[in-house]
């Protein structure tokens, strides 16, 4: 009986959860759409959070997608050469490597990167009491805090992620040219019609998507730390198992819409 | 430059006029220079001056001050606090202070 409560009670938490993250998610939508959520000090914010997202991660994410590209392409290559299915290796490269896994590691290390910063620094704020003075001043702290960090994490994934996708591109340009000893043309014709309109819109999708909530689970799990110091940790590793858990769903999803 | 903010957001202003607004304020209390400074790094005297101007920053200003002395602990009694808001009177309506009965020698005859 015991057994079966606490199996009852997570259920319940669990779907109180996932209702309120998506009711806030609907208010959040709701203001992204609205002109006035537009105003100078909004803008300042969205303008820095997409510098420190982005721009400020630029080198480090581009060596990390260079050594990872090319490692993915130059053993993926090697083993379509190994198993004589050097034909599908466009259908490879666009299908699973550019519209499937270039997304998955971009949101992973923003996740980690960003999201994480994120969660503590809402809950900081919140123990801080930052959240209530900026509420005392009349400042709208969804306008002003929230709408910035999720319009940036829409705007940075879908960007690096399409940088991911030029690189692995340029690295599956050369490893085809070594292993398989194409030219640039070959490559770029198989590349073309091996791409699908539809993918790279799903995938595009799918980007902004995971940019939504890797952004928001972490805003909602900060902003649910209590005053003391002792709620932090709690808040952020709340956060970001339901980040993680959220990315998961978005990936089988994002799989699920392909397959009709 | 928390102070900016306050009129950058209400009457969505752009940051630098927003800025300006908030330099010519601490320059009334002889602040300019801790225009960049984050609030950590701030002396009791100058953090009450910027919460006081914040306070300020908002159309028709009522201030109250809740027990200033939490804020300033070693002050021996108010004339800081008087000359400050002297300073920028014309930022705001009123201003309120309230303390306890027993800090009342601090504020000598007002």
């Amino acid at each position: 009986m015991y057994l079966l409560e606490n199996i009852g009670r997570l259920g319940v938490n669990s779907t109180k959860s996932v209702v309120d993250t998506f009711s806030f998610a609907r208010k959040v939508i709701f203001r992204m759409f609205q002109p006035l959520t537009y105003n100078s000090a909004m803008r300042m914010v969205l303008v820095n959070q997409i510098y420190f997202t982005s721009v400020q991660i630029l080198p480090v994410f581009l060596i990390v997608s260079i050594v990872l590209g090319s490692l993915l392409i130059g053993i993926v290559f090697q083993l379509l050469k190994q198993l004589g299915l050097t034909d599908y290796f466009g259908n490879v490269l666009m299908g699973l490597i550019v519209t499937e896994l270039s997304p998955f590691f971009t949101v992973l290390f923003i996740t980690l990167r960003s999201s994480s910063a994120i969660n503590t620094e809402m809950a900081v704020m919140k123990v801080n009491g930052e959240i209530k003075t900026l509420e005392t001043f009349r400042v709208d702290v969804i306008n002003y805090l929230l709408i910035p960090r999720i319009i940036n994490g829409i705007v940075s994934l879908v960007l690096l992620s399409s940088l991911f996708s030029i690189v692995l591109i340029i690295s599956g340009m050369l490893f085809s040219w070594v292993i398989f000893g194409m030219s640039l043309d070959v490559y770029s014709n198989i590349l073309l019609n091996s791409a699908n309109f539809s993918d790279i819109v799903i995938s595009l999708i799918k980007c902004a998507v995971f940019g939504f909530f890797i952004t928001l689970i972490p805003i909602r799990y900060g902003l649910r730390a209590s005053y003391e110091f002792t709620s932090i940790p709690i808040a952020v590793s709340g956060g970001m198992v339901s980040v993680f858990t959220a990315i998961i769903i978005i990936e089988v999803l994002s799989l699920v819409t392909k397959l009709f | 430059m928390n102070i900016a903010l306050i009129p950058q957001y209400h009457e969505n202003m752009p940051r630098h006029q927003a800025e300006d607004i908030a330099r010519k304020a601490l320059q009334r209390l002889d602040l300019a220079h801790i225009a960049n400074k984050r609030n950590p790094s701030l002396t009791d005297e100058e953090r009450f001056c910027v919460f006081l101007l914040r306070a300020v920053m908002v159309k028709n200003a009522l201030v109250i001050i809740d027990r200033p002395f939490k804020i300033i602990p070693h002050l021996k009694d108010s004339a800081f606090i008087f000359q400050a808001l002297k300073k920028i009177d014309d930022f705001y309506i009123t201003c309120h202070i309230y303390d306890y009965q027993w800090m009342a020698e601090k504020y000598g005859e007002i």
